[in-house]
């Protein structure tokens, strides 16, 4: 069987097929000898090439979350859309929201050149400062958003052209 | 001693004193908004009472109603918490005029030490060192003139605020007027009051506070200090005691200095007097005094052996503290860590999400103050801190590898958080020599991205063996005892 995964820009295939009491695993090009030891909901645990270790996971809709020796990890179907994409409209780049927020303030005007990276407004959510950030170099084309405002999540703040 | 008390707050600070008074004998009611109706607080407390939509101004800030609250329920007395209302002196004044007890202190002292012009003023009375700077007059041509007195760098400030807002740091003379509009424009939108002070700005200070706890009999005493330079973007994110920096003689100076500034305003209950450090000099000096129960006072309870929030339930209720300055001593070390719902490798970004698993970590000097248990939400409503794990080691070395330990034993499923950044920053080795200031966190780990870009293989496999979720490039599958079939008898995850 094979499978599948994107987690963040990354694709990842895993080929796994019975093999006597356990699995085997081939993963770009290695292969991996797997047994279960045990499975409870959401704890997985396996010998992996000879070495124990314990998997917590959880289903999100589509999305798996997998933490293990401390680090947590997400896994989705392929050609997943990344969570907040600019897009792209006669040349310009929208720059959006990513979540629910109040506009607190706009560090830049219309016509101003910026660089990438550089802070363009601040947002607050969650009793949290969000930087809004240019995601390329540009002229700013249109403010679509200003101080005091509340905006939703992927609406678009600013334009930036060329 | 109180029979009932409601705790006008949510979240993990809600559950924590919903704790002190079931220890206490005390009922406790909990008050929650819409989204809270599930929250862990309401389930652990005695009693709860629904307050209002979502938004925090229409519940938890909505004063009137936690106060008609409390008195339908029969509740003697509010405790506000942090944050919310806790520093909010009108409140305070409207539960004691409804004939309630507000457990903290007066409001004329939360108002004194609200106005940081009025507290700088009244420090400088008292003879506790404060930071060179200026309060009064803040048109410009005063600013200007300020400002070459005080000398540059400096700090703009607003009077009444707190958590960065209003605050701007000024490098040359140039830049004053522009900085001071900024600061100007955000204080009044942040706090309503657009009043400015002007401090000498101390590259790589220390943040180091002083908790303080005193009776409505006089008595006031410290419990030592908390190290918080660990922050980001003035939020703090690392708090550890004793401090690394301190020598005892400085301790000891300090202490005196918090105790001292209590006195000057008349404080009564818990609070806790803030203090820059220059590094350079070892000068120190009085920035501000929280008059409310903080965050990160775990730590000292670990240390000194004390429960501060009992003690608020208990001087409140009018009891004399029954001990004095000389008999509180520091054993050990303490950690705390928040762990909040944001995407540090993604600027920060504030999280939501479920929490579809989370497995707390246990074991000797281990403690976590959570807000949340397995199958809550974090919602866009409220701030995005989910728990602290806080840990005590026999000393500074022991509680980090403590730390680390139950850092990676945390897992924490449905909503991405801050742990792994956790995790690197208690690895550093800076962090170990001690040596680090306010902005040290943004300096060191700007641009920081988690250890594991990739999926590891193992990983993989688990996510293989577990629920399959991608589309198997080969559909038909003969095999009894393959996974996916056996996924549905075992009914793995939901």
């Amino acid at each position: 069987m094979h499978f599948r995964y994107q987690s963040g820009q990354q694709l990842s295939d895993i080929t796994l097929e019975r093999a006597g009491d356990g699995y085997q695993a081939v993963i770009d090009g290695q292969t991996y000898a797997v047994e279960v030891i045990d499975q409870q909901p959401g704890i997985l645990s396996l010998r992996i090439s000879g070495r124990p270790m314990t998997f917590y996971w959880a289903q999100d809709g589509s999305r798996k979350w997998i933490s293990q020796g401390g680090c947590t990890y997400w896994l989705d179907p392929p050609a997943q859309r990344g969570s907040h994409p600019a897009g792209e409209v006669d040349g310009s780049t929208a720059v959006c929201s990513p979540m629910p927020a109040q506009v607190r303030a706009v560090q830049v005007a219309s016509g101003d050149l910026v660089e990438r990276g550089q802070v363009l407004m601040l947002l607050e959510a969650m009793k949290m400062e969000i930087q809004i950030k240019a995601p390329t170099a540009g002229t700013v084309k249109k403010l679509l958003a200003e101080a005091g405002q509340t905006v939703d999540r992927d609406q678009t703040l600013i334009e930036i052209g060329e | 001693m109180f029979t009932k008390v409601l705790i006008a707050n949510r979240g993990e600070i809600a559950v924590r004193i919903i704790r002190a008074c079931r220890e206490l004998g005390i009922t406790s009611v909990a008050v929650y908004s819409d989204a809270d109706r599930r929250a862990l607080h309401v389930r652990l407390a005695d009693e709860a009472v629904h307050i209002g939509p979502a938004l925090a101004g229409e519940s938890y800030l909505a004063g009137q109603k936690l106060i008609e609250a409390a008195l339908a329920a029969n509740a003697q007395a509010i405790h506000p918490g942090y944050g919310f209302l806790s520093e909010n002196a009108d409140f305070a004044r409207d539960v004691q005029k409804a004939g309630l007890v507000f457990i903290g202190p007066s409001p004329d002292a939360m108002e004194a030490m609200g106005d940081k012009g009025q507290a700088r003023s009244r420090m400088l009375a008292a003879g506790v060192p404060v930071v060179p700077g200026y309060q009064g007059l803040d048109d410009d041509s005063a600013l200007e003139r300020a400002a070459v007195q005080v000398g540059f760098p400096l700090l703009i400030k607003a009077v009444a605020g707190g958590g960065g807002k209003g605050m701007r740091v000024v490098r040359q003379p140039e830049e004053l007027l522009e900085a001071a509009a900024a600061a100007r424009r955000e204080a009044l939108h942040a706090f309503s009051d657009g009043r400015l002070i002007i401090e000498r700005y101390i590259p790589h200070a220390r943040h180091i506070e002083f908790q303080v706890l005193a009776d409505q009999h006089g008595h006031i005493v410290h419990c030592f200090e908390r190290e918080c330079s660990l922050q980001r973007r003035h939020q703090k994110i690392v708090e550890e005691t004793p401090s690394p920096y301190l020598t005892d003689a400085l301790r000891a100076q300090m202490g005196m200095a918090a105790v001292a500034a209590a006195r000057t305003v008349g404080y009564t209950n818990a609070g806790t007097v803030e203090f820059i450090v220059d590094p350079r000099t070892g000068d120190f000096y009085f920035l501000e005094m929280n008059t409310r129960l903080q965050v990160e006072h775990p730590v000292t309870e670990m240390t000194v052996g004390l429960d501060l929030v009992q003690w608020q339930l208990r001087i409140a209720a009018g009891e004399t503290l029954s001990f004095n300055q000389a008999d509180l001593t520091q054993r050990g070390h303490a950690i705390e860590c928040r762990l909040y719902a944001e995407d540090p490798a993604n600027n920060f970004l504030p999280a939501t999400g479920p929490l579809l698993t989370f497995a707390e970590p246990s074991g000797p000097g281990v403690r976590l103050d959570s807000g949340y248990t397995s199958g809550d939400a974090v919602t866009i409503h409220y701030d995005p801190l989910i728990a602290k794990l806080i840990v005590w080691g026999e000393d500074r070395p022991a509680a980090m590898r403590r730390m680390s330990a139950a850092l990676r034993e945390t897992v924490l499923l449905g909503v991405t958080h801050n742990g792994q950044f956790l995790q690197d920053v208690l690895a550093d080795s800076q962090f170990a020599a001690g040596d680090f200031y306010t902005t040290w966190v943004e300096e060191r780990f700007g641009g920081w991205l988690p250890p594991n870009c990739g999926l590891p293989p193992e990983v993989l496999i688990a996510a293989a063996l577990s629920q399959p979720l991608a589309v198997p490039v080969n559909s038909s599958e003969p095999d009894p005892y393959s996974p996916w079939r056996a996924a549905n008898r075992y009914r793995l995850g939901q």
